[in-house]
Order: C-alpha cells, then structure tokens, then sequence
C-alpha cells in the first residue's frame, strides 16, 4: 500500500508534465486524452478513495498552477478521484487480473468524464452549448482517455495488475 | 463519544471530499473575485511601498549632502548675482557720468600750471588759461584729488590762482560722515595741513573723516573732496580741527578750471543789493 502511494506521487508530476505538453497534440475537435484521470483511476482501484481524491486534487493543483484555472481543475480533480473510486477493488478481494483491469477502465473513464463536465461546466472558451460540452466533448474526452488507459494498462502495468 | 468518532472514521472519504471541494472552491472563488490577483497586487504594491520608503529614508540620509551642496551652489550664484549687479550699477554710473561729462566739459577746462610763488609776500599759482578759454575770476579749481583754489585774476592767456595753503583764504566745508560743518583756512606751516574753524565742540566729528565743499560756497563745486581730519582739540565754544589737504601741492603741474553756475539773485542777497520787504 506504502509503495502504490510512493509509486503514484512520484508518477504524478510527470504525469502532469505530459497532460500539459503532450496530451494536446493528441486532441480531437480540442478535446486531448486525459492523463492525469488514467493515474486516478489507476490509484482508485489500488489504494482506495482518499488517495484517488488527493491525487485529483493534487495533480489539478498542479496542473493549475501550469495552465490557471487552480481551483477548478483542483475540484475535477478531486469528484473525479472520488468518482473513480466507485471502481475500488478492496483489499481483502483477490481479484482477478482482468477484473482489475476492467474496474481501471472503467475508473479512468468515468474520472474522465467527470472532470471533463465539471471543465466544461465551468468554462466556456469556445462558447459552445452546455449539452454540447457535457456530451459530446466529454465523450469524447472518455474515450479518448480509455484509449490511452489501454496503452498504458498494456504498454507499462503489466505487473500491476498481475494476479 | 466513540459514536462521534466512529462517523467521522467511517465517512473520511466524504469528509476529505467535502474539504477538498471546499478548499477547491474557495480556489475558485478566489479566482472568480481575482483575489489571487489582487493578493498579488498587493503584494507588489506592499513590496512597492516597503522600496519607496526604504529609497526615501536613503533619500533623507543623503539630503544633508544635498542641502550642503546646494548651499554651496547658492552661495556662489549670490556672489554672482551681486558681481552682476555691481557691474551693471557701475556700467550705469559710468554712462551717467560719461554723459555728464559730456554735456558738462563745456565748462571745465584744464590748465597747467606754469607758475608757483611760495613767500611770505605772496604764495599764488599762474595757469596757462585765460580769457581766451574762458576762465573767468573767482571760477574754481581743483584735480582729480580735490580742491585747489579760486581764480582770483585773468588776462587774455594766464590766470592767477589763489590756492587753499594761502593766509586769506576760506571755503566752506563739511564732513562727509558726520555733515559738522565748519570754515577751511590756512594759517601758514606746513602746505599739506590746514584747519576748519567754527566747528562746535558738540560736533560728532571724528578723525579720519573726509572734509568736502559745501553748497554754500560762493565759488567752489559742491562735494569736492578738501581734506581728511587728523586731529581735533577741543576748545570753549568751538574745537580747532587740523585735516590733511588732498591736494599736494608741491607735485602740482595740472588742473581743472570749473565754470560756476552762480546765482546772481543769491548773489545780490549776500552783497545787500536786494531790498527788504519791511524796509520800504
């Protein structure tokens, strides 16, 4: 347990490094894969509620202080930890790999999503619809984000996820 | 209590929500009100305010610098000042005067003297000017120095001079600082020295004053310079005053003849030609 958290904090600012400098060239119709909500969810399901949420908070609070936006971003992060953690595996429930697997799916794209709504609940750069934004782009962000939680679930968590 | 605490254990996870959010909120409030902004600002203008009254203390740590050398500065600007006004006062004075003398030199006319009788019988200076120049009697004579003496005889190209180191001779006089007035003679002695009789011996009169013709003078300029008092000795009524002539004699070899704008009416008053108004 020690270890995932060690493991997340040290993955976070990376992780925050990448959403800002190189998740936006991956956007479709502005919306870019949501790195950040793919350590959320990964944390959700391994070390539980509290940690998912401080991840989110932490990890918008430094997004925010990168892009602006703190509080907002602090606050997506934040419901989409606690979101994510909906898909928590218990620790005394010995899961199975794909279970594990699908729950982190599942987690990274509802923390996703949820995020993605409250952004958008919030800001309006390109003065679009709030179903629109809510809908569409928050779709579109999920899915885009489930892609990229199946690269990194196939491409660096293999350990992780092991029986 | 274990009640109260078992809530918040089983509910941590709502609870750090609630205060996540609320912190994020308060983010965001901040942000809506730009208070991060304004803190910002304030900051600056804090930090602003904490470097302009650091730069004015330095500012009044060197002010006395300042105030010297600006002293300084004024000083020197007083002392130009006044040099300035000088200059122009005497480029004044000497224009008044050059044009005075202008209109003025008509009436001087200047001589050399080609004569000198020193005797007991006679002490008299002969000039080279006469009536051909248009000196006339009782005209005055002077130097640059002071006064000289009366023209007391003309012919056509001399004239006979009556200076002051001459038994019979008076002129009124007054002190430059003082104003005591008094009557120069010459009572024999030495040429450089002579006396002013009539002077009261409640006169302010002090050595060293400078003693000049006055306007009462029937043939002397008012304000030439005669002498320069060297010793008083009090007497009854009156203090004998000894001054040292401006003139010296003995290296006299040019003067000035000044034509005198005499008024004939005060005049005919000092020689009693005019009638009194209840003598009729």
């Amino acid at each position: 347990m020690k270890a995932t958290t060690f493991r997340i904090a040290a993955l976070l600012v990376p992780v925050t490094l990448m959403q800002v400098f190189l998740m936006p060239n991956l956007s479709i119709l502005h919306v870019s894969p949501d790195a950040l909500a793919v350590l959320v969810g990964f944390t959700a399901i391994s070390a539980g509620r509290n940690t998912s949420m401080l991840t989110g908070f932490i990890g918008g609070m430094l997004m925010g202080i990168l892009t602006g936006q703190m509080g907002l971003l602090m606050l997506a992060g934040t419901i989409g930890g606690f979101m994510a953690a909906l898909f928590q595996i218990p620790e005394e429930c010995h899961a199975t790999q794909s279970l594990k697997t699908r729950r982190f799916f599942l987690a990274s794209t509802l923390c996703s999503f949820t995020s993605s709504t409250i952004m958008t609940a919030g800001l309006n750069p390109l003065a679009l619809s709030p179903a629109y934004r809510i809908a569409v782009l928050g779709g579109i962000g999920a899915i885009l984000t489930l892609l990229l939680a199946i690269a990194a679930r196939f491409l660096f968590m293999k350990k992780s996820f092991a029986d | 209590m274990k009640k109260f605490f078992g809530f918040f254990f089983r509910n941590n996870s709502w609870l750090l929500l609630i205060a996540l959010s609320a912190i994020s909120l308060g983010f965001i409030k901040m942000e809506q009100e730009n208070v991060v902004q304004r803190l910002n600002n304030a900051g600056t203008g804090f930090r602003a305010a904490i470097a302009s009254k650091i730069a004015s203390y330095s500012y009044l740590i060197g002010l006395k610098n300042e105030n010297d050398r600006l002293l300084e500065t004024n000083i020197a600007l007083i002392g130009r000042i006044l040099s300035t006004e000088n200059a122009i006062r005497n480029e004044a004075d000497r224009t008044r005067i050059l044009s005075q003398k202008a209109e003025s030199l008509k009436s001087f006319t200047l001589a050399r003297v080609v004569d000198r009788q020193f005797s007991s019988r006679e002490n008299m200076l002969l000039i080279d000017g006469g009536r051909s120049r248009g000196i006339r009697t009782d005209m005055t004579v002077m130097t640059p120095r002071g006064l000289v003496g009366r023209v007391v005889a003309v012919s056509e190209h001399y004239a006979k001079v009556m200076p002051l180191i001459h038994i019979d001779f008076r002129a009124s006089v007054v002190s430059s600082e003082s104003g005591t007035m008094g009557v120069l003679a010459w009572k024999g002695g030495r040429e450089d020295m002579a006396t002013v009789d009539h002077v009261p011996i409640s006169s302010s009169l002090k050595t060293g004053e400078e003693m000049l013709t006055t306007n009462f003078s029937t043939f002397a300029v008012p304000g030439l310079p005669v002498g320069r008092v060297v010793s008083i000795k009090q007497g009854a009524l009156f203090s004998t005053v000894t001054i040292q002539l401006a003139v010296d004699f003995a290296s006299l070899n040019h003067v000035v003849v000044v034509s005198l704008n005499r008024d004939p009416e005060k005049l005919r008053l000092l020689e009693g030609k005019i009638e009194s108004g209840t003598g009729r």
